[in-house]
């Protein structure tokens, strides 16, 4: 909790470092006061320049996101959030919950039941004549 | 499968009117949404294989394992490639995603197309977005090359493809999947139709690809920027495979014998890539040549039209996408490090980013087919098929298994073991981003062997 705040205190003073360099941007005076100016500024504020100074030195919590370290957090909890806690736990959850297509784990436990069944009762695990043999209708043979 | 491409296509927007800043949150949450609702694909209300049918599209037990696996990887894409672009102009940033997000409009497109002709479509305008990706991202000149070299050689494998499709639709009258399958077998006895065979299959083998016509997927791996790679690697290729599979069924009479050459050439692809892999010092290109290899094994699954062959293939496509995509994420996080992709200049990472080192591992184990996970899975049911129909194919296979495990080993210890060099003394460490992104290729990977039927296509 601390590390936060303290965090929070390193990036105000930060914003308000910027103000005067938008107002030097913006004021469309050439000359060599303003020129001067943005020296300054650019050597006043070296960490938001880019090339090689790390990201550490300006957010030592950098996730790999952004530079901007609030929008480097924020992305981190939405990527983890909806990364891990919706797609692959609400979808995992998803997929153990789908129903039993073509009810097939059903067929295998209820083989499994009849199994059990059968043995207890010592009667074989198939009937010779699965289906009744009354209800096949053969092909008449009488052609050849 | 609207409430799935309309999200997709509002994508776009999405990313042109976000504000600057939260341009790679918003997308990145958007996206991943998207694939959570690609889940509701695994609801098979009935029992023919079709399901989600429109006028246009459908989905079935086939399409629909790679169908989510497109979805799955634009989130990992726009994760994937946060660093990298953060030094471009913003519109150019804007650009690249919305490339990303046209690709899984087609890859969709493709993956549910229930008419050839819509399929051959979709098929090629996955190469506009995927070359602007590499000769546009690519980070040396010879991306340009690299570029020529994808589209000639798949352009050209699949222009006689258009010309067969037409010639089948004079022949049948229809080019839907959903009739053709059940369609009598086709008379086919002129050497015309054996070209015809050729033709039908020739734009899938370039695309897989085939060994003999690989060159220009390392060309385009290494050149590519990192998104470019991971959807080459995960789903472009899987489109060649995919092809195949829906075609075989109509090509049924000649394929018995015309497939041998082609089920050598791959077996034999196994082992050429499997020993270039081996004396590889380039870190992208050994990754590439190692999917080449995984690949030759699912075009000889395809080839030999066996169920078993078929759902093999399957299973190692999904698993070798959530593979081949991680190895190059890992790749690249080296990359960024030390601005090279030569493994030389790289070594004994293990030292400096011990949990990187870890992911390294699990990876490469994921590569060469640890048992348990779905790789082993797939492989075995190839080469279990493949034994089935001649025993000598094991000695292919076999060695094939041996040179793979040689090579990932070759790629784990070069990269990770041994001592540091001495030129890398300014390393960031490994980012919150980066374990994420490899949280969610490896995840998956391994939930999914508690589930396989989803994998299994039309077996089950």
């Amino acid at each position: 909790m601390l590390a936060r705040l303290t965090r929070i205190g390193s990036v105000f003073p930060r914003l308000c470092y910027r103000i005067p360099v938008r107002c030097v941007s913006q004021s469309k005076s050439s000359g060599a006061a303003s020129a001067t100016a943005v020296t300054e500024l650019q050597q006043a504020a070296p960490s938001d320049s880019h090339g090689e100074v790390s990201p550490y030195v300006k957010n030592p919590e950098y996730h790999g996101f952004s530079s901007d370290p609030v929008v480097d957090q924020w992305n981190m909890r939405l990527a983890f959030f909806f990364g891990i806690s919706v797609c692959l736990v609400i979808g995992g959850t998803f997929i153990h919950y789908l129903p039993d297509h073509g009810m097939r784990q059903w067929a295998r436990r209820e083989a499994e039941r009849v199994i059990l069944q059968r043995e207890k009762e010592g009667l074989p695990l198939i009937g010779e004549n699965y289906y009744d043999p009354s209800k096949i209708i053969l092909p008449n043979g009488g052609e050849k | 499968m609207l409430k799935i491409l309309i999200p997709t296509v509002m994508l776009i927007p999405t990313i042109w009117f976000t504000p600057k800043k939260w341009l790679w949150p918003s997308t990145l949450t958007h996206s991943l949404v998207i694939a959570l609702f690609t889940l509701t694909w695994l609801t098979w209300p009935s029992e023919t294989a079709w399901s989600n049918l429109n006028g246009l599209m459908a989905t079935d037990p086939l399409s629909t394992p790679l169908l989510i696996l497109t979805c799955w990887l634009l989130p990992l894409m726009i994760l994937a490639s946060q660093n990298h672009t953060t030094n471009d102009p913003i519109n150019r940033q804007r650009m690249y995603i919305s490339l990303l997000t046209s690709l899984q409009l087609f890859l969709i497109l493709a993956f549910s197309a229930t008419e050839l002709i819509m399929f051959y479509i979709m098929f090629e305008a996955t190469l506009i977005p995927t070359l602007l990706i590499i000769t546009r991202w690519g980070n040396q000149t010879e991306r340009l090359n690299a570029g020529t070299y994808f589209l000639f050689y798949t352009l050209a494998g699949s222009l006689p493809l258009l010309v067969a499709l037409l010639m089948l639709q004079n022949k049948t009258g229809s080019l839907s999947m959903l009739t053709l399958q059940h369609s009598n077998p086709l008379n086919l006895i002129m050497l015309g139709d054996k070209l015809w065979w050729m033709g039908c299959l020739m734009a899938f083998l370039v695309k897989m690809p085939l060994y003999g016509v690989h060159l220009w997927l390392p060309k385009a791996h290494v050149e590519a920027p990192i998104a470019g790679s991971m959807i080459l690697a995960a789903v472009l290729l899987k489109l060649g495979g995919y092809g195949m599979m829906r075609l075989m069924n109509i090509l049924e009479p000649l394929s018995k014998q015309l497939s041998y050459p082609f089920m050598i050439l791959a077996l034999w692809g196994i082992i050429m890539t499997g020993l270039i892999c081996l004396r590889q010092n380039d870190l992208k290109s050994l990754i590439a040549y190692s999917s080449v290899s995984h690949m030759g094994l699912v075009t000889t699954g395809i080839l030999i039209q066996t169920p078993w062959g078929f759902t093999g293939a399957l299973v190692l496509m999904i698993a070798h996408g959530l593979t081949s995509s991680a190895l190059f994420c890992l790749a690249n996080t080296n990359y960024e490090r030390t601005h090279s992709r030569t493994m030389v200049l790289a070594r004994g990472l293990q030292m400096v980013l011990p949990l990187m080192a870890m992911w390294w591992f699990t990876a490469s184990l994921a590569n060469m087919a640890l048992p348990p996970l779905p790789n082993l899975m797939g492989e075995l049911m190839i080469i279990s098929s493949l034994f089935n129909w001649s025993p000598w194919t094991l000695t292919l296979t076999g060695l094939g298994t041996l040179i793979t495990a040689a090579y990932s080993l070759y790629l784990f210890l070069t990269t990770q073991r041994g001592p540091l060099t001495n030129h890398l003394l300014h390393m960031e460490p490994s980012h919150s981003r980066e374990h994420l992104i490899m949280t969610l290729h490896l995840i998956p990977l391994t939930l999914l062997i508690f589930k396989p039927e989803l994998l299994w296509g039309w077996i089950f």
